[in-house]
């Protein structure tokens, strides 16, 4: 797939920017805070509705606007499509897919498809679960876009069932304290339960299918960078654990563990059980990697992991998806540079952010589309 | 202050009362009035009505045999107008949501299932939306009658008229699963 043109309308630090993309690398200079990572950040919306900097919509819009736009047209095998992203500083967000705005945005996943690799992301060895999590979510929303739905749906459930364990710890304490309670149905509770076990199922499931098949790309990437001198391992530790991938099954081990922690959850007042306290574990020669791990070490994963994020992208989609480097060539020595800078070659469609232009190769430079960003304004050399 | 109302409708709205005669608005104001007073919740079915039992529970002619459980009376409204269905109804009033404080006592669900057990009801059609705490109401409702009657649930899927290419995959997986045999 190809990026072949990109609007911002007060979209962070731009007021007005088209870029028209006519080679299959773009380096973006410029000096810190000027918007390099803002282009970047508007492709990863595109492409996830998600921004790995951004929490809230407000603090994408310009400050002293109302709304801000991202319009993108995307080159793929079987055609063309137009894509309009338009956030709010208050409300929700509105899209469209060739001028045709669309209802729900699941359905405006899987027309672009990108791999961000940014300095941030070594929070994926050394961050708490919740990086790992969020990583492989990201993933599979764009690898089966109806998994965004689902994602939607276990989190609902949860805020439902917590609300009402909560409520049932409040009812036994106040009945602790010999206050008059009004009397809550536990077996509400046996809903919850089946909902959560429903819909965490299908969470559990496509982890632990998009792991297994990205588990050996991720490893033979390993092997190539690290010399085959270390062994990476990539190991899904579900929080609810179970054998047989049958949705029956699985709904079932779910059931069971909730049983078993019954106790717990009344105490807390919270859900102790599924998909939310899942892991990932990466072991490097048998240990974990985030604590024993090299910082080296840890850049090697992280670039196996991403490397392999493209080639399951690509097969999966047919298509290579783009390739987002948010100030990351720095960071790796010229071994693993090198290593990264082959393997795209010609067939990802690169965007690249920089400070200086001298990390480059001569080729690099030469095949290379060249912005330069400055203040929210960007120009072609 | 009215929901669908927007800045500009309202501002319209606003304009075109001024400029009405006054006996005008005075008729539309007592016809809002009258309609607060008098509009309450059949005693049967709790579907908004100005009588104690409400015109659909009376009609002589609907099929006492079927009662279709909805949770507002917007969606009897939306059912009423496809003419299709001749049974009775049952508005709950929501759906179940901690979150919000709703359980089980807070919907009419007592008088439903007293209403299920006394009357010999032949079926009972849930149509609830499919959303998370719909999902959840339905599964309730379906454990606390399958016992007295048989239970079914609307089919959620493609609309009418659409290209299967352009259903969204939410609704298609849905179909899917309320698949039917070919009859």
């Amino acid at each position: 797939m190809y990026l072949q043109n990109l609007y911002l309308r007060a979209f962070r630090n731009y007021l007005e920017q088209e870029v028209v993309f006519h080679s299959q690398k773009t380096i973006i200079v410029g000096n810190n805070a000027q918007g390099k990572s803002n282009l970047l950040e508007a492709i990863e919306l595109l492409a996830t509705l998600k921004s790995h900097r951004a929490l809230r919509d407000r603090e994408l819009v310009l400050d002293g606007e109302v709304a801000g736009q991202i319009e993108a047209t995307v080159k793929r095998v079987y055609g063309t499509a137009d894509l309009t992203i338009k956030l709010r500083k208050q409300g929700k967000r509105t899209f469209a897919v060739n001028h045709e705005s669309l209802r729900r945005s699941v359905d405006f996943l899987g027309y672009l498809n990108a791999v961000q690799f940014s300095g941030l992301d070594l929070d994926l060895v050394r961050g708490g679960p919740e990086s790992r999590r969020d990583w492989i979510d990201g993933l599979l929303i764009q690898l089966e876009p109806v998994y965004a739905h689902i994602l939607q749906q276990y989190h609902q459930v949860l805020r439902q069932r917590n609300a009402l364990l909560k409520a049932i710890r409040k009812q036994e304490q106040d009945r602790q304290l010999g206050l008059s309670t009004t009397a809550i149905d536990r077996q509400q509770l046996a809903l919850w339960d089946a909902q959560l076990a429903a819909s965490g199922s299908r969470v559990t499931r496509r982890r632990a299918r998009v792991l297994t098949r990205l588990a050996p790309i991720a490893q033979s990437w390993h092997d190539r960078i690290s010399g085959k001198t270390e062994m990476l391992q990539i190991e899904y530790a579900p929080n609810v654990e179970w054998t047989e991938d049958e949705p029956e099954k699985v709904q079932l081990a779910f059931l069971e563990k909730m049983e078993l922690r019954r106790n717990a959850e009344y105490y807390q007042g919270k859900t102790v059980v599924g998909t939310h306290r899942d892991e990932i574990d990466f072991t490097i020669d048998g240990t974990p990697a985030r604590y024993y791990g090299s910082q080296g070490q840890q850049r090697t994963l992280v670039l196996a992991l991403k490397l392999a994020e493209l080639e399951l992208i690509e097969e999966i989609i047919g298509e290579p998806p783009l390739l987002l480097l948010d100030d990351v060539l720095a960071e790796l020595d010229p071994n693993r540079q090198n290593q990264l800078l082959e393997t795209i070659g010609d067939r990802f469609q690169t965007f690249i952010t920089t400070t200086h232009l001298s990390s480059f190769n001569h080729d690099w430079i030469q095949d290379s589309q060249i912005l330069t960003v400055k203040a929210g304004k960007i120009v072609e050399h | 202050m009215l929901p669908g109302v927007g800045p500009k409708t309202a501002q319209r709205l606003a304009l075109y009362l001024i400029k009405r005669s006054d006996k005008e608005v005075e008729d539309l104001a007592q016809a809002i009035l009258n309609a607060k007073k008098q509009v309450g919740l059949c005693r049967v079915c709790f579907h908004l009505s100005a009588e104690p039992v409400c015109s659909i529970c009376s009609n002589p002619h609907r099929d006492r045999n079927i009662i279709c459980i909805v949770s507002d009376s917007r969606d009897v409204i939306a059912l009423e107008k496809t003419r299709e269905y001749r049974g009775l109804y049952h508005v709950l009033g929501g759906t179940i949501s901690p979150m919000a404080g709703i359980g089980p006592e807070q919907l009419h669900i007592e008088s439903l299932v007293r209403r299920v057990t006394k009357e010999k009801v032949a079926e009972i059609i849930i149509a609830i939306s499919p959303s998370v705490e719909g999902e959840t109401t339905t599964l309730y409702i379906g454990q606390l009658l399958k016992p007295f009657t048989k239970v079914t649930r609307i089919a959620f899927g493609l609309p009418m008229g659409g290209d299967l290419e352009y259903a969204d995959e939410v609704t298609l997986a849905r179909a899917l699963e309320g698949r039917r045999e070919l009859e």
